[in-house]
């Protein structure tokens, strides 16, 4: 009898195996299965969502806008199309047009509710807003996408989906957490280069301080040489207009410049130590572009020597309030930069450097 | 190649405990996510002492908060950075 059992239970297997194998039917579970997993973490996303949603109505009701949803609703579906790319000719010129139009207009849309507030916390509510929409865009997106495939019975669409799932997930749950150092002004990991420029400010003797464009340039005497420090115009959050000063600065000065030195927080490869430094040539900027070729221009223009500083890290610990070890990484780049100065300029030289990123926490 | 239907039970019972123990350590290293705390690093500009602290709203890198323990002058705070939360606060030496 045990026997008869153990044959009939093999054969049903086996039946139901080929009867999967010939319609596809084991597809349509695993299609589903995604489909199941996808909507959890979509759903896990919409959570964040919520919880940023009422942490930011919060915020402006306490700054005494009376619709928060109507602004969080604009702010949200703001967005900026990219100049025509297959026409190159002064693609850089209409690409800074539109960033300046569009971070203009945003600013003035967030003015427009939140009134008789200074600066910073305007700057603060501003970049509590972008983070917001970003993650509503993600969940949007792979909303579209988990209908669009099951809709069309696309499995190829929903097995890329849920493939790229945990990494659009990390994404996601590092700019859900980056919204705790944004609404409170701390620090966070892209502040490096401002905190290296601004340990060269407090320990230099201040000639003169102006301010462009949300932008501060500090003349300072340092190691007996002159020493123009640019960075963004703290300690909001701003990460300022550093290549279209610093190339003003350098018309301004006819090109008698000795050394331009760039110091940004750069991405590691996995397996690189958080904090470690690296010096190198070019313009250390992750703009999309006009800032960058702003500055490559000027040294070009006057053959400047062009050198660089990164302070290597991951994208979460970059937009995450700073962690001691990228704090103790920017004391060694200041030293380092101090180092550099030495060694690659005479006395009596004039320099300039520019501390790339986000100022948030950082005042100067 | 004939089974007992004993071996399939013990086959089964044997993969379900192997199966619930993985997807419990599964569980396991994903609840485990570093917690952090805010610290704030304040410097006598005079002495040179320094001391961390908790983290306050509204602090920022430059503020002048506090006196100094040892020379009573005013301090400045010199970082504002997270520590994993199973790390000690620890007190930094005189510099």
């Amino acid at each position: 009898m045990e026997t008869d059992w153990t044959t009939l239970i093999t054969q049903l297997i086996w039946i139901i195996f080929f009867i999967m194998i010939f319609t596809g039917a084991n597809q349509k579970i695993q299609m589903k299965l995604w489909g199941i997993d996808i909507r959890n973490k979509l759903s896990l996303i919409n959570k964040y969502l919520l919880e940023d949603r009422n942490k930011i109505e919060n915020i402006l009701r306490n700054l005494g806008v009376e619709t928060p949803s109507v602004l969080i609703r604009r702010a949200t579906n703001f967005f900026t199309i990219d100049p025509v790319s297959i026409e190159p000719t002064d693609i850089i010129k209409r690409m800074d047009h539109l960033i300046r139009i569009s971070d203009k207009s945003f600013r003035n849309l967030v003015s427009l509710y939140v009134k008789n507030i200074d600066k910073y916390e305007k700057s603060l509510v501003e970049t509590s807003l972008s983070i917001y929409a970003a993650i509503n865009q993600v969940y949007k997106i792979i909303r579209h996408y988990l209908l669009l495939a099951e809709k069309e019975n696309n499995w190829i669409l929903l097995m890329q989906l849920e493939l790229q799932m945990p990494q659009i997930l990390k994404i996601v749950e590092t700019y859900h957490e980056a919204l705790d150092p944004f609404t409170k002004g701390k620090p966070i990991g892209d502040s490096a280069g401002p905190l290296v420029v601004y340990r060269l400010i407090e320990n230099g003797k201040i000639v003169s301080k102006t301010v462009v464009e949300e932008t501060s340039i500090t003349e300072l005497w340092m190691d007996n040489r002159r020493i123009y420090v640019i960075k963004a115009e703290g300690p909001g959050s701003n990460v300022g207009r550093p290549g279209h000063v610093l190339a003003d600065l350098v018309e301004k000065l006819n090109g008698n410049v000795d050394l331009i030195i760039t110091i940004d927080a750069a991405l590691k490869l996995e397996g690189e130590e958080l904090g470690e430094i690296a010096e190198g040539v070019g313009a250390a900027i992750g703009d999309p572009g006009p800032e960058k070729i702003a500055i490559e221009r000027a040294a070009t223009k006057y053959n400047i020597p062009l050198r660089a500083l990164i302070i290597k890290m991951d994208f979460k610990d970059a937009i995450y309030t700073m962690k001691k070890e990228i704090f103790e990484a920017c004391e060694r780049a200041y030293d380092y930069t101090r180092r550099l100065i030495r060694e690659l300029t005479p006395p009596n030289s004039t320099i300039i450097v520019a501390g790339i990123g986000n100022t948030i926490g950082v005042p100067g | 190649m004939s089974f007992n239907i004993d071996t399939i039970i013990y086959t089964l019972i044997i993969t379900t405990i192997v199966m619930v123990i993985y997807l419990y350590m599964e569980l396991r290293k994903k609840l485990q996510k570093p917690e952090y705390d805010t610290k704030t690093l304040l410097k006598c500009p005079k002495c040179g002492y320094q001391i961390e602290k908790n983290y306050e709203l509204g602090e920022f890198i430059g503020m002048v908060k506090g006196k100094c323990s040892k020379c009573n002058t005013p301090m400045k705070i010199i970082a504002i950075y997270v520590v994993e939360k199973r790390q000690n606060p620890e007190k930094l030496k005189n510099t």
